[in-house]
């Protein structure tokens, strides 16, 4: 009786008083989102204020433009080659303390931004050292040969070149097409693709943005969101501007599982070109509305210096990673800026 | 001579030693490393989320690792929204380790919230409140209500029950044995309920890891064999000393029945703790109703003997007090890993009391059961519980 008694008292005091272990002595303070702050001696976990260990790093991707290795050919045209290598085995701390396998274009996701002029010849050469099969899709003009869909490469090593001008002008995607096509794009098996005017367009800060998810308990509902892969990022590394200058988004929504994504800018509107093949502008507005694969071209110039939030209206998304801040900063060319008029 | 004697010793050791040794070549052939035998797949993590208190601008969830590797919390939301969160004593849990985490929200009362955790590998898990209530601080108010309560629900029904015994006193031997077989029936109807609310909490609450329904079985078991054996220790000493046997094996009953009340607060604590007002305003008058019967169970064997006002209350106080002592660590401590255990401890001890009944009524009934008053008795005990189950 007593045995029993005193085996029952154990049990239950282990699992009445689970958390008693090491006590940890070293107290931590964290603000919330609502400004309380919280004082605590165990751990804090914040995909906002942690110390990101992410080996993807957003910043360096919002601004780098791949234009390739150039040559020209005998009747002048411009040769952009590109080598583009497929993975499948990588785990990527994609927020802190989660690790999820990505697939990757070349090590990261999103891919990168190939970018080039209307009327280049593109020359790809991709080669997949994944575990399956992949391919590139390039949305945008091209033959049927160059499609990606029917052409599947084959994994450890198996090679493609695609080959096709660029066009049209605009930004658009690229993804592996290979079934199920779901699988392979929620991965990260996607990038950007951008054709610029043979005239150009003015001068300008561009940045990418890719809009995307990450379903990382496989349930076809996204655990996450973001503008370039990381949750939170921006939020807590503001993108840094300056105030008078324009700034140009790509912005590409390749976000799976739901029907819409969007974006709404803080303090400020843009002009929007959507799919970016015009350009006289469509919109002029601070919230635009995107289902899968949809894209377009923000402009915009601040006039005041401050922290301005971008992020999804769509709350739910926003409150899963996909909020970022644009720190505005004073322009130092303003002064140059004064001179136009003289 | 004493050479012979070593070298048998030697002998016995050594035919004890050997087939051990090959159990344990057999244990590391099977499970040792390089072994590919045996390949389960791969483990995946799993968690549980035991409890969500609301306190003060902050949701509070204790989560286990309940699956077969080692698991680290590295995210909270509310209602799917990512939260930024502390966990103590730290992220990093060990299989069955349990940590809290602490979600700075300001939630509303009575709405409903779903709570997540997400692991290293970045799978979600779950627990959904149907409505949020404030935690219950352990203050003196809430210790009073619940001995209060207790009281209501464990010591006065049995007091009642107990009134019968006069009653039970006067009749004859078969209509006593009627009564004693309906005490059985009541009990093995109550074994029944533990049971069912047993595997009910663990497989709302507790990890599959657990296995709900064995850990029940092997509770009850252990507390049926562990009961049996002292009870037998208890009867003989009564029969030794001079404690009647009548008296020794109502004091079972109402250890037993003690058990079960425990039980019985317990989940009202848990009710009233979780903020369901109605379902524990319901558990208290059908608990209340139930108990009454009980009081029975205690009278019954009590009356062959002579009338002892003290050992009876004092047995009422075994059987009914415990329901105090569960309300209280039912509303400040729950835990569904104790809620199952003592209700399953509960089941045993009745299933003991039950056997030591029906050995004591074959003894008196000249070694027979099929009596038309142990059956209708038996019967008729069943039918009570569960019509007074139907009515609250």
């Amino acid at each position: 009786m007593i045995l029993l008694v005193s085996i029952t008292v154990g049990l239950s005091l282990i699992a009445v008083f689970p958390t008693i272990s090491e006590a940890q002595s070293e107290q931590k303070t964290f603000v919330t989102h609502s400004g309380a702050v919280i004082t605590t001696s165990g751990d804090v976990i914040d995909p906002l204020y942690t110390v990101s260990t992410v080996d993807f790093d957003p910043d360096e991707f919002l601004r780098n433009f791949e234009y390739g290795r150039v040559s020209t050919s005998e009747t002048g045209q411009t040769i952009r080659e590109y080598t583009i290598i497929a993975e499948d085995d990588k785990i990527q701390e994609i927020s802190p303390g989660v690790f999820y396998n990505v697939w990757t274009f070349n090590g990261t996701v999103p891919g990168p931004t190939i970018r080039a002029t209307e009327g280049d010849l593109l020359r790809i050469h991709f080669i997949n050292n994944g575990s399956k099969e992949h391919t590139m899709h390039f949305h945008g003009i091209h033959p049927a040969g160059m499609d990606g869909v029917f052409e599947p490469v084959g994994g450890n090593g198996g090679q493609f070149v695609y080959e096709f001008e660029a066009g049209p002008v605009g930004v658009h995607p690229y993804h592996c097409h290979v079934m199920p096509l779901e699988e392979h794009i929620v991965h990260g098996l996607y990038g950007v693709f951008i054709v610029d005017p043979k005239e150009g367009r003015a001068p300008a800060d561009e940045m990418v943005m890719v809009l995307n998810g990450l379903d990382t308990d496989f349930d076809t509902e996204n655990n996450f969101y973001a503008a370039n892969t990381i949750p939170f990022y921006y939020q807590h590394h503001p993108i840094q501007i300056n105030t008078h200058e324009l700034i140009r988004v790509y912005v590409v929504n390749m976000v799976e599982f739901d029907p819409i994504n969007n974006l709404h800018l803080h303090g400020n509107l843009y002009k929007y070109y959507p799919t970016g093949t015009d350009v006289v502008p469509s919109f002029y507005t601070d919230m635009i509305t995107l289902s899968q694969t949809e894209r377009g071209i923000m402009e915009f110039e601040y006039e005041y210096p401050g922290k301005y939030l971008f992020h999804a209206h769509k709350v739910e998304f926003s409150e899963k990673g996909w909020v970022g801040i644009f720190l505005v900063q004073d322009n130092p060319n303003n002064s140059q800026e004064l001179d136009y008029g003289t | 001579m004493e050479l012979n004697n070593n070298t048998s010793r030697v002998k016995v050791i050594a035919s004890g030693i050997i087939p051990f040794a090959f159990v344990i070549i057999m244990m590391a052939y099977i499970f040792g490393p390089g072994s590919d035998l045996l390949d389960f797949g791969i483990p995946l993590p799993e968690i549980t989320i035991e409890k969500i208190d609301f306190v003060d601008s902050e949701i509070q969830a204790t989560v286990r690792n309940t699956g077969p590797i080692p698991v680290e919390v590295v995210m909270a939301d509310v209602n799917d929204r990512i939260h930024p969160a502390a966990v103590e004593p730290d992220g990093f849990l060990e299989r069955y380790e349990a940590a809290l985490v602490r979600i700075p929200f300001e939630w509303n009362e009575a709405e409903p919230y779903i709570i997540g955790i997400t692991v290293g590998d970045g799978t979600r898990f779950e627990k959904e409140i149907e409505a949020a209530a404030p935690a219950l601080q352990p203050t003196l108010d809430l210790a009073v209500f619940f001995a209060i309560i207790g009281t209501y629900v464990g010591i006065i029904p049995v007091m009642i029950g107990l009134l019968w015994l006069p009653f039970i006193k006067k009749i004859s031997k078969s209509k006593y044995h009627f009564f004693l077989a309906l005490t059985a029936g009541l009990l093995l109807f109550l074994a029944f309920d533990s049971i069912e609310e047993a595997i009910e909490v663990s497989d709302e609450s507790l990890a599959g890891s657990f296995n709900g329904s064995l850990l029940v079985a092997t509770a009850v078991v252990l507390s049926f064999l562990g009961l049996y054996y002292s009870g037998e220790k208890l009867v003989q000493r009564a029969n030794s000393s001079k404690l009647a046997k009548p008296v020794a094996i109502a004091l079972m009953i109402s250890i037993g029945i003690g058990l079960h009340n425990f039980g019985e607060g317990l989940a009202i604590g848990a009710a009233v703790g979780m903020g369901s007002i109605a379902f524990s305003t319901f558990l208290i008058v059908g608990f209340a109703l139930h108990n009454t019967t009980e009081g029975i169970a205690i009278a019954a064997p009590m009356s062959r003997g002579k009338l002892m006002i003290g050992k009876l209350a004092a047995m009422g106080m075994i059987a009914g007090a415990p329901a105090i002592f569960g309300a209280w660590i039912g509303g400040f401590v729950y835990s569904p890993f104790t809620s199952v255990i003592f209700l399953a401890i509960g089941a045993g001890a009745i299933f003991q009391v039950i056997v030591v009944l029906m050995k004591w009524l074959r003894e008196e009934g000249d070694r027979n059961l099929s009596s038309a008053s142990v059956a209708s008795g038996f019967a008729v005990g069943m039918l009570v519980m569960y019509l007074t189950s139907i009515l609250v």
